[in-house]
């Protein structure tokens, strides 16, 4: 199984109307968490029309990329809720009991988990 | 191959389960009654490899499985042993059906789910998979051999469970040798023998024609007026249709009385999409009012009983259930409720109800009691299988503290270090050297937004627009009442965006708390919580400005002073403040970094005398100092002025949160107050009561030893006395006198060095 690594996320928090209209950098994974929050995996920074956001490097999160079918697994296995269908999708929630961001796609899911929290998630899920 | 039952080899054939092992050698699992086979009865639980409480009709014999009745006169003891059960985990399904039995009715469900495009589970005990019960959610829970099954369901759940045969209540019907026909007829099959055997059936339902080996010496239709013997039945009495009583010599006895629908988990599921078909939906039969007997043996109830209560005016399956404990057992009901039913509907109908409006309103035959799960005795390892305790966060340092041997332990919601070992050494190096603490459990939360000066004034009782960018300040953080919540500190990072801090264990409810306002006020501020995305290290100590200037710190900050810079090439925010009243500097950095940044200043602090501290000595160091730590010093009802805190508080601003609270509990009489109190050692425990002339007045919050002081120092609750603090109390038996704090270095000169 893959580790978990710490992410070099760049988290924003603006107006939700700012977010929306945001044009994110090529090849950027630009998360929204919610209606006023962003991580951002990308090597070039956003231009934001929100002068007040905040936007700070956030090295908080750890994660891996996974085999889609490992992502099934650990769901099946941790989750009671379900994978949704579509992909690519964002989804988050509790997985094995710990608060978890997951970015799915056809082939591979990138899941995600506060560092704090990084080694209780590799312990019940066995991404030591 | 055999199983071991009761410590004897018991020898079995491939495919038989534990209880036609049993029943082939002579053996009972149980105590005794009536067997269904099918595992709708209680009468042949048994212990089976250490788990009490198994079903043996229903469980596989397997070579050395350990098998141990029940006691006589008694329940099964459950195991003692301290050791961890095994895991057992479980799997999360999802589809749109579940279908529980796979009988034809269950089946014709699921053909017709799959024909109408739904996906489908179906689920069948005869394949070992045990459904326990069905949860809020449609979540379906079921026992299997490779662990439990957590099935999630988006449409329906399909009961097809069939039904149960009734089971006789009469007197003796606890002797062994009693079965129901299909249990004859399984065990027959299976070549156990049954001797002599006298069928006794309420209709033309039984034929056992198919079950040649049986010696039936008599079949009747009547009714079981007695079962007789000791333990073994011996013969039977029967009331036969003709109104003739008749006592027949037998080894078993065959007993119908009717079915009734294994309906329990459609009864716990009530206002969820769960619905029965086949005969689990069949209206049950009512046998015979039971007059003499046991009524329920897994709570040892007899019909006598229900009289009892009866007369006791408890006239509801309910109420019944709860004054007898009926229906509560390993079983859940299966055997007794059609019997109590019955019980209930004959004496209601034999009561005069003009006489008892109670008994009036109640139907003649009442519905059976709500279910609830589990309908099967489970492991502790089973119930929790797929649950997850709560976990602690650790900070990025806690990989380190564990290396250097730290006693680590949860307090305030983090992993934390206790301390490395030697706690004493550990203070000393605060006090004459330099040490480092890890800290990154404080809260750390940026406001920014064009109103963020405007919602902060709002919210602290302190004049935040006289706060300089650059400059921090500690606060209070109080509620609408005006008690204190928290506290931290404000620091300026421009006249748009401050960063906040709060305790440890107080920054969730921080965050929720500065949202909640800065929506209900309007306010255009936005708010993120980086508690947990930056590592915090408290470097303090005589030798800390010195320790830092070797790592890289290239100007002096000054008390209370915070900005940015490079610390052993970790770029860091550095907060200069005190709360061990030593020269403290936090650097807050990026969390992937605290391991790097903390060996930096182990290693460069090295000659210096550097020692990490841990919570205990940061706790020592604070005490002395007289810092509250809110929660801990205060109580839920503890305002500025009973801390004695008053200074924290600008009354003079047009309002802040709590004001008008504070303004008007400013109008009482004071009635008590958090002081300090000195001591000669030991140190009295946190909680101890505080006694003036023979009189409760308060208790300690805070105590410990000073080392620098050579004496207890403390905080606590004292009351006032005639409207004045006493001076001399009794803590612990021992005399102490009340002092001002901070008890160490008054003008904290050290600090601000």
């Amino acid at each position: 199984m893959p580790k978990l690594n710490y992410l070099p996320f760049t988290r924003i928090v603006a107006t939700p109307a700012a977010l929306d209209v945001t044009i994110w950098p090529t090849e950027a994974l630009a998360l929204r968490t919610a209606a006023d929050e962003v991580l951002l995996l990308s090597s070039a920074p956003p231009t934001l029309v929100d002068p007040h956001a905040i936007v700070v490097p956030d090295s908080g999160f750890v994660g891996a990329w996974l085999p889609a079918e490992a992502v099934q697994a650990i769901f099946e296995q941790h989750c009671e809720w379900a994978l949704p269908a579509t992909r690519s999708v964002f989804v988050q929630g509790a997985v094995a009991g710990i608060a978890a961001k997951l970015w799915l796609e056809a082939e591979r899911g990138l899941l995600i988990v506060p560092a704090a929290y990084g080694h209780d998630f590799a312990e019940r899920t066995g991404l030591a | 191959m055999n199983i071991i039952v009761n410590t004897m080899p018991v020898a079995f054939e491939a495919g038989d389960s534990v209880l036609v092992a049993l029943q082939r050698a002579g053996l009972h699992p149980n105590r005794g009654g009536c067997l269904c086979a099918a595992g709708d009865c209680p009468h042949c639980l048994a212990t089976v490899n250490g788990v009490a409480y198994v079903r043996t009709c229903q469980t596989l014999a397997q070579p050395g499985m350990i098998v141990e009745s029940f006691p006589t006169d008694d329940y099964p003891h459950l195991p003692t042993n301290t050791q961890r059960g095994p895991t057992v985990s479980a799997r999360n399904l999802h589809c749109d059906v579940v279908v529980i039995g796979m009988g034809e009715s269950g089946q014709v469900a699921a053909a017709a789910a799959t024909a109408a495009g739904k996906s489908v589970i179906t689920l069948d005990d005869k394949v070992g998979q045990e459904v326990v019960g069905i949860y809020p959610e449609l979540m379906v829970v079921a026992r299997t051999s490779a662990g439990m099954l957590h099935i999630h369901a988006h449409d329906e759940v399909v009961v097809a469970t069939g039904a149960a045969e009734i089971q006789p209540v009469a007197p003796g019907n606890h002797l062994r040798g009693i079965v129901t026909p299909r249990a004859a007829a399984h065990l027959a099959a299976k070549g156990v023998a049954l001797g002599r055997v006298v069928v006794v059936e309420s209709g033309d339902a039984v034929d056992l024609s198919a079950s040649p080996t049986l010696n039936i010496i008599a079949h009747l239709k009547g009714q079981v007026l007695q079962f007789e013997g000791l333990d073994t039945l011996q013969a039977v009495v029967v009331l036969d249709e003709n109104g003739h009583s008749q006592r027949i010599e037998c080894d078993t006895a065959v007993v119908w009385l009717g079915l009734t629908p294994r309906d329990l988990l459609v009864r716990m599921a009530a206002g969820l999409k769960v619905r029965a078909v086949g005969d689990a939906a069949r209206e049950a039969d009512l046998p015979p009012c039971p007059d003499a007997g046991m009524v329920c043996s897994c709570s040892n109830v007899s019909a006598a009983d229900l009289q009892r209560v009866w007369d006791q005016g408890f006239h509801e399956m309910e109420l019944v259930k709860r004054a007898t404990l009926v229906g509560t057992g390993p079983c859940q009901g299966v055997v007794c409720v059609p019997h109590m039913r019955s019980f209930l509907a004959t004496r209601t109908a034999a009561a005069d109800s003009s006489a008892n409006p109670d008994i009036a309103r109640l139907s003649k035959v009442q519905a059976p009691f709500t279910a609830r799960p589990v309908v099967r005795q489970l492991t502790l390892g089973e119930v929790a299988a797929g649950a997850h305790h709560h976990a602690t966060p650790r900070t990025g340092l806690d990989a380190e503290h564990r290396r250097l041997g730290a006693v680590m332990d949860r307090i305030g919601g983090w992993w934390r270090p206790w301390h490395y070992g030697n706690p004493l050494a550990e203070y000393w190096a605060v006090r004459e050297a330099v040490s480092i603490g890890d800290v990154s459990t404080l809260g750390k939360i940026i406001v920014s937004g064009p109103d963020a000066l405007a919602f902060l004034e709002r919210l602290y009782p302190t004049k935040v627009s006289s706060i300089a960018v650059g400059r921090s300040r500690y606060v209070l953080i109080l509620d609408e009442r005006g008690y204190v919540m928290d506290d931290g500190l404000i620091c300026k990072d421009s006249d748009t965006r401050y960063t906040l801090t709060f305790t440890s264990g107080g920054s969730s409810h921080a965050e929720m708390w500065l949202r909640d306002w800065a929506e209900g006020w309007n306010m255009d501020v936005r708010i993120l919580n980086q508690t947990m995305s930056l590592g915090a290290i408290n470097v303090t100590g005589p030798l800390a400005t010195q320790l830092l200037q070797r790592a890289g710190l290239t100007q002096p900050y000054k008390f209370m002073q915070h900005g940015h810079a490079s610390i052993a090439d970790v770029p860091c925010r550095v907060y200069r403040l005190s709360f061990t009243g030593e020269v403290s500097y936090e650097l807050h950095h990026p969390v992937d970094q605290s391991a790097k940044l903390w060996r930096t200043l182990m290693t460069l602090g090295a000659d210096l005398g550097i020692r990490p501290h841990g919570l205990q000595t940061l706790l020592q160091l604070r005490l002395e100092k007289g810092h509250v730590i809110v929660g801990q010093d205060t109580d839920f009802d503890s305002t500025p002025r009973r801390i004695g805190m008053e200074w924290a508080l600008r009354m003079d601003k047009a309002d802040f949160l709590g004001k008008p609270a504070i303004e008007r509990t400013n109008k009482t009489v004071l009635d008590k107050q958090l002081v300090g109190f000195e001591m000669p050692a030991p140190a009295p425990f946190e909680g101890a009561n505080i006694m003036h002339e023979g009189e409760y007045v308060g208790y300690v919050t805070s105590s410990t030893y000073s080392p620098v002081l050579g004496k207890v120092v403390m905080l606590g609750w004292l009351k006032l006395v005639n409207g004045t603090l006493p001076s001399e109390v009794m803590i612990d038996g021992r005399p102490a006198r009340r002092v001002d704090v901070p008890f160490y270095d008054k003008e904290g000169a050290r600090a601000k060095a």
